[in-house]
């Protein structure tokens, strides 16, 4: 029993040297693309693109140089549960924020109308509105 | 046959097991030993992400309410260095997975090399980053009440940028220094031999840990230098 374990283990880590070089070109490239589109001016789809390279280079270190591609299936539920509470935290909070009136945000106006020396405070915390402005 | 397990079970943790001096009486086996530690690595790391989750949430707040500020005060951090340390970073992890690869095929000559080289990556990480703070020093691009940064005074929340900055980075820095110090205590281990494919779980461990801090970085340096 104990012996048909180790052995089902050694095979589920048998790959040679090569596939850890071929993800570390991966990331090098993703970075370069990263840094290149980042300075591109993509409007609205810098930030989703950057993201999703971030997450296509994450999972690659997850899955490859961590392993979780042939762990046990325990470990990759584990780490799922972790990820899947950051992302109930994430929808949460921006499923509030979104919805709120732009009168309830904490700046006081609609977030997107904020530009640079609009704002009535220079000191970056929610300011407080004076009242019945 | 009974009273003689309960001899070998007393008389320590190896001799249960025909001398395997890795193996705790309560494992039947290494591999289900391995499976215990990996799970409760795991663990351990999930918690360190939902650690970084209440950091990256912060950031994705501010930045929600001060989306200008936060581009014009981005754009003060240094694309180049960021990208470098990126980049040392990157090749760090790969260099701490192919030493565990080294001592699964016993090659610990090999796995002591490539374990140096990346403590070495982890300094220079650190310098590189000190040589950036030293400059936002300089400059006063400090966190909360510190912050003096003329150039960004026409942003409102601007500061806020450098305190999730500083928190960030500053907590992952604090993982790299961790890490380097775990990766210097396997790095000893590996030197003195205790490591062999049949024997290799705190090299995976110490080295899913380095691998996290080049997780959170993955996920910072856009965050922080490409806005």
């Amino acid at each position: 029993m104990a012996d048909h374990k180790d052995k089902h283990e050694d095979e589920a880590h048998e790959h040679g040297p090569g596939r850890y070089v071929v993800i570390w070109m991966a990331l090098l490239v993703f970075t370069i693309t990263t840094v290149v589109t980042g300075h591109m001016d993509l409007g609205a789809a810098n930030l989703p693109l950057a993201m999703v390279i971030a997450t296509v280079k994450a999972t690659l270190v997850v899955l490859f140089f961590m392993h979780l591609w042939d762990a046990e299936g325990i470990n990759r539920l584990v780490f799922g549960v972790a990820i899947v509470f950051v992302m109930v935290l994430l929808l949460g909070v921006f499923g509030d924020l979104l919805t709120r009136m732009p009168e309830a945000l904490p700046t006081g106006q609609p977030a997107h109308t904020l530009e640079g020396g609009d704002m009535p405070s220079s000191h970056g915390m929610p300011a407080h509105r004076p009242h019945g402005e | 046959m009974s009273s003689s397990d309960a001899s070998a079970h007393g008389g320590g943790h190896g001799d249960a097991h025909g001398g395997n001096p890795h193996l705790a009486h309560h494992f039947d086996s290494m591999a289900t030993q391995n499976h215990a530690s990996r799970l409760g690595m795991w663990l351990f790391l999930g918690t360190e992400v939902l650690l970084f989750a209440g950091l990256f949430l912060g950031y994705s707040v501010y930045r929600h309410f001060y989306h200008e500020a936060f581009r014009a005060a981005s754009h003060h951090l240094s694309l180049t260095l960021g990208t470098i340390n990126t980049v040392v970073l990157i090749t760090s992890s790969f260099t701490v997975a192919m030493a565990y690869y080294s001592v699964k095929k016993g090659n610990s000559k090999a796995a002591a090399g490539l374990l140096t080289f990346t403590i070495l990556c982890a300094v220079a990480f650190l310098c590189i980053k000190g040589v950036e703070y030293n400059e936002k020093f300089q400059e006063g691009a400090l966190p909360g009440k510190w912050f003096h940064f003329h150039e960004m005074q026409g942003y409102p929340g601007a500061n806020m940028f450098y305190t999730v900055y500083f928190l960030t980075t500053g907590l992952h820095a604090f993982h790299v220094i961790v890490g380097m110090a775990v990766l210097i205590w396997v790095l000893r281990r590996t030197i003195r031999g205790d490591f062999d494919k049949n024997y290799y779980i705190p090299v995976e461990l110490g080295g899913l840990y380095w691998h996290l801090v080049d997780l959170v970085w993955i996920f910072l340096f856009p965050l922080l230098y490409l806005i």
